[in-house]
């Protein structure tokens, strides 16, 4: 499993397919640990602490979009550069 | 409007300047007059730069003018190609010059036959521009064949010149006589690309020399007694399947088909094409098109067949009159109907939707690499592969045969179809695939060859999307009538197939993208229904875009 990666599918679905979408990712974050997997390559996400969560609507005449976003930090910090030396 | 005056002007000075070329080098290799291997020489900047000065001349025509009309663009076409052809005459005279730098004595030459070719060659580039200004047919095909008589000459000389080598003696001026030989035999090859760029100047058609034989050949045929100097040639479309098209209009006096449509291509596709147009004509007599000549050969067929005059119906839905659209739909649904009533044949029809998919996975792969999803998962939630879904959908395709054949046209786009609004009366064209089936391929076919027109201006849209509600509804009318149950899952599957195998025609990423995901939607909905396949409903909306 790959530790960085990323992870893409858009589809047609009906409303009873979507619900089963969002039950899925909705366990996901109950246990922390959601799978992504496309072909060989999975990747694993693990929601956690502080999650920033925006939803977003726009209707027009003709089309309706919700964007429901959720990101996180994972927390790991990088170790400082040794500063940079010149040697004699 | 655009003049071609100074365009003409440099033509005619690079044709000036060939034509000079040709004379000196003659004279060179007649003479043997070493200082004239120089004059040629020195001229080869000159022409160059000509050329240059054409094809900027050329180019910056077809990007700046504003209103061109097509004979125009065709004049401009057809004079690049004759520039660059000219240019690369000159080479060749240089090339020849050079060549004598390497003979010991002139001797071999002279005893050859050098002087026809270039009586010859230089007779064709003087009708050059007469043929580009009058778009001379006749002259411009008598420059073609300058190049199969300049084989011919060459032959005879390379045979000459073979014999005298087997002698072992003068071996060097020989081969050097050789290459002038083949330097002339190049100079045919340009004069072929000259007149078939001369051919498209007059004609608007992009027509090699063979095709236009065979075109000559078809023509002679009994009753159509008509000379191809007499038939005006005329382009109508391209065509996606391979075969040549065009139109040829009869001069006065012709028989009674004035107009015909010319085709020509593989053999066994032509020849199904004319077989299918003969079943078609017993099915129902004038909805196909009159065979008017039909000839083949090993491998090629040409087929000249009737004419129709109206209008595509993809025009007419893109058009806007509203009321020749609805006339068009109305006599569509009828000549439907009949034909289908006419030859439906009650026996289970097994289809194969998801074979043809497959068997055009390959093409669509080209034009989009990344349009063949793989197994995917949400957590929990799994998402079948585009190949899982395919083998899935045959097995339950292969369970639910239509109920009865009818004789389909097979490729029936909507640009596959004339209306003509003054008689009313509809008619197919291009009917190589036609063939005993399930109507439903005919059907959705029509419906995605209209969803996937790129055209996205609200009001256009909105035409296509009534012309797809309205023949969605016909074709659901004649199901429900003939007790075809499963009517809306042969559909899914025939819309899947068509939705994405279409996208291997649209470079727009967006717009195929979005028919790759419908017809995913499509199969995925198929798969998951767990009840009776009459039950299977198919959800509209997928069918507008």
């Amino acid at each position: 499993m790959a530790e960085y990666g990323s992870f893409e599918y858009e589809s047609y679905q009906d409303l009873e397919t979507i619900q089963k979408f969002l039950e899925s990712l909705t366990q996901g974050f109950a246990k922390e640990q959601i799978f992504l997997s496309s072909g060989d390559d999975t990747i694993e996400l693990q929601p956690k602490n502080l999650l920033k969560f925006s939803v977003s609507a726009k209707k027009k005449e003709d089309k309706t979009k919700l964007s429901i976003k959720i990101s996180w930090k994972e927390g790991k910090i990088k170790a400082a550069k040794q500063p940079l030396e010149i040697g004699p | 409007m655009i003049t071609f005056e100074s365009l003409e002007e440099n033509l005619k000075f690079l044709v000036l300047e060939v034509e000079n070329q040709l004379t000196l080098t003659f004279r060179l290799l007649n003479d043997a007059d070493p200082d004239l291997l120089e004059k040629v020489s020195a001229k080869d900047d000159y022409v160059d730069n000509l050329k240059a000065i054409i094809e900027n001349e050329c180019f910056s025509r077809l990007h700046g003018d504003a209103g061109k009309g097509s004979d125009d663009i065709r004049t401009i076409r057809a004079s690049h190609a004759i520039a660059v052809n000219l240019e690369r005459i000159a080479d060749y005279c240089v090339n020849i010059a050079r060549q004598t730098e390497y003979l010991i004595d002139f001797n071999h030459l002279h005893q050859s036959n050098f002087q026809e070719m270039f009586t010859l060659i230089q007779s064709s580039i003087e009708q050059v521009l007469p043929a580009l200004k009058k778009q001379n047919l006749p002259q411009a095909l008598r420059i073609c064949r300058s190049e199969q008589q300049l084989d011919k000459l060459y032959k005879e000389n390379f045979d000459w010149i073979m014999a005298r080598l087997r002698t072992g003696h003068f071996v060097e001026d020989l081969i050097t006589t050789l290459f002038i030989f083949r330097y002339l035999e190049r100079i045919g090859d340009s004069l072929l690309n000259i007149g078939e760029a001369l051919i498209f100047a007059a004609t608007g058609e992009r027509i090699k020399i063979e095709q236009f034989d065979a075109l000559k050949e078809v023509l002679a045929s009994p009753g159509l007694e008509e000379t191809l100097t007499g038939a005006e040639f005329k382009s109508i479309w391209g065509s996606r399947s391979g075969c040549r098209i065009g139109r040829v209009d009869m001069a006065e006096g012709a028989p009674a088909a004035a107009q015909g449509l010319y085709k020509e291509g593989v053999r066994a596709k032509i020849r199904k094409e004319k077989e299918n147009i003969e079943l078609w004509e017993k099915i129902m007599p004038g909805l196909a098109p009159r065979i008017l000549a039909y000839r083949e050969n090993t491998d090629k067929a040409t087929l000249l067949v009737e004419f129709f005059e109206g209008r595509t119906l993809d025009s007419i839905i893109l058009g806007n009159d509203d009321r020749t659209l609805q006339a068009a739909m109305a006599a569509l649904e009828k000549t439907l109907g009949e034909v289908w009533q006419r030859t439906r044949r009650e026996q289970a029809t097994p289809t194969d939707y998801m074979g043809q998919l497959k068997a055009r996975l390959g093409t669509v792969r080209r034009v989009h690499p990344g349009f063949m999803r793989s197994w995917k998962a949400i957590d929990q939630l799994e998402i079948r592969s585009s190949e899982d879904l395919i083998d899935r959908c045959a097995a339950i395709e292969q369970a639910h045969p239509a109920p009865f054949g009818i004789q389909i046209h097979g490729d029936f786009n909507a640009n596959n179809v004339i209306f003509n609004p003054d008689s009313g009366r509809i008619n197919y064209i291009d009917f190589h695939r036609s063939r005993q089936a399930d109507y439903i391929q005919d059907v959705s076919v029509f419906l995605v060859s209209n969803f996937r027109m790129p055209v996205f201006e609200p009001s256009l849209r909105q035409r296509l999307n009534d012309v797809i509600k309205r023949f969605f509804a016909f074709s659901a009318d004649f199901a429900r009538n003939h007790g075809d149950a499963d009517f809306e899952l042969r559909m899914a599957l025939a819309l899947a197939r068509s939705f994405y195998t279409s996208t291997r025609f649209e470079l727009n990423q967006d717009f195929a993208r979005d028919m790759f995901t419908r017809a995913h939607y499509l199969m995925e909905k198929v798969l998951t229904h767990s009840e009776a396949a009459s039950a299977f409903r198919l959800e509209r909306q997928v069918l507008y875009y």
